[in-house]
């Protein structure tokens, strides 16, 4: 988990990343947080039935784990203005995947500390399945 | 499948009028609900530590009425069995298995356990494109703006695509 940044601490190019865990229960965990009962996400057979190797990550549950980075950038003074992903390929589950933001840019904008980041979501085999870009201000 | 057959299915697999004149037209306001039980799960499902989105006299501390919802969770529509909201409008689609392509999320305002908020939402934009593994896809937008029902004010808005085969 990054510490919560300010705007003095943090620069261009710098790189934040969390490491995050896709067992079952907690599939089952987003499935009533999100109300997304969909069985690919939890139910082996029916995943397998439709031609999975095994269960999946559900897409939101990934753009969720890119807004705690960013939330976890900003910290409590901070505040994530933005975010967006791609949901390019499917994540297997049981398989820990990290969460990357580097920041493309740092800048003032209508009074506002902003950096913007490069986001998203990589598998053990260095590829990134979900990326995207978000925006956060920072406390001064 | 030959190329005369490709032809076919691109000949088929057109936006008809009805779904054209889905896109802009706003669906019914629908109703989300944000509990504390929902905040807490949501937070425990995404891995979340901070205390503001568990623990309510965390949150009072930081002058809070409530625990408070993590950026991107927005509540939950209000189950009925007996009532269907038409959320956005809809169309006939020959595509039936439904993938999702990708989120956006714009939070604008403090969300706290206890609000109400109305979200309506409009589809943007609608197209069918060639796919390499499905032969042809829809991809529809759809945009939603979230209001809290008590001070009228917009607390976010999100995008989300989804993808049709």
């Amino acid at each position: 988990m990054p510490a919560a940044q300010t705007w003095d601490s943090v620069s261009e190019g710098q790189e934040f990343e969390t490491v995050e865990a896709s067992d079952s229960q907690r599939l089952v965990i987003w499935a009533a947080a999100s109300g997304d009962f969909y069985q690919i996400h939890y139910d082996d057979n029916f995943a397998k039935n439709n031609k999975l190797p095994d269960i999946i990550v559900h897409g939101a549950l990934k753009g969720m784990w890119v807004g705690k980075l960013l939330d976890e950038i900003a910290g409590d003074d901070g505040w994530v203005k933005q975010w967006d992903v791609s949901y390019r390929g499917m994540d297997i589950a049981r398989e820990d995947v990290t969460i990357f933001g580097k920041i493309t840019k740092k800048y003032e904008q209508g009074g506002e500390h902003l950096i913007d980041l490069e986001v998203g979501v990589r598998r053990k085999d260095g590829s990134v399945s979900t990326p995207g870009t978000g925006t956060v201000r920072l406390k001064k | 499948m030959t190329m005369e057959e490709e032809a076919d299915l691109a000949e088929v697999m057109e936006l008809t009028p009805e779904m054209k004149a889905a896109v802009g037209k706003p669906g019914e306001p629908t109703l989300y609900e944000v509990t504390s039980l929902g905040i807490r799960t949501f937070a425990r499902a995404v891995g979340y530590k901070n205390p503001v989105y568990f623990d309510d006299d965390a949150a009072k501390a930081k002058g809070f009425p409530a625990i408070q919802a993590p950026p991107g969770y927005l509540g939950m529509p209000v189950w009925n069995p007996n009532k269907t909201t038409a959320r956005q409008a809809s169309f006939e689609s020959p595509f039936k298995r439904n993938l999702n392509g990708g989120t956006a999320v714009e939070p604008l305002e403090r969300v706290f356990a206890g609000d109400v908020l109305e979200a309506v939402t409009t589809l943007t934009s609608l197209e069918i494109v060639p796919s390499a593994a499905f032969g042809q896809m829809m991809i529809r937008v759809s945009e939603t703006v979230y209001t809290r029902k008590s001070d009228r004010k917009v607390v976010a808005k999100t995008r989300g695509t989804g993808l049709s085969y």
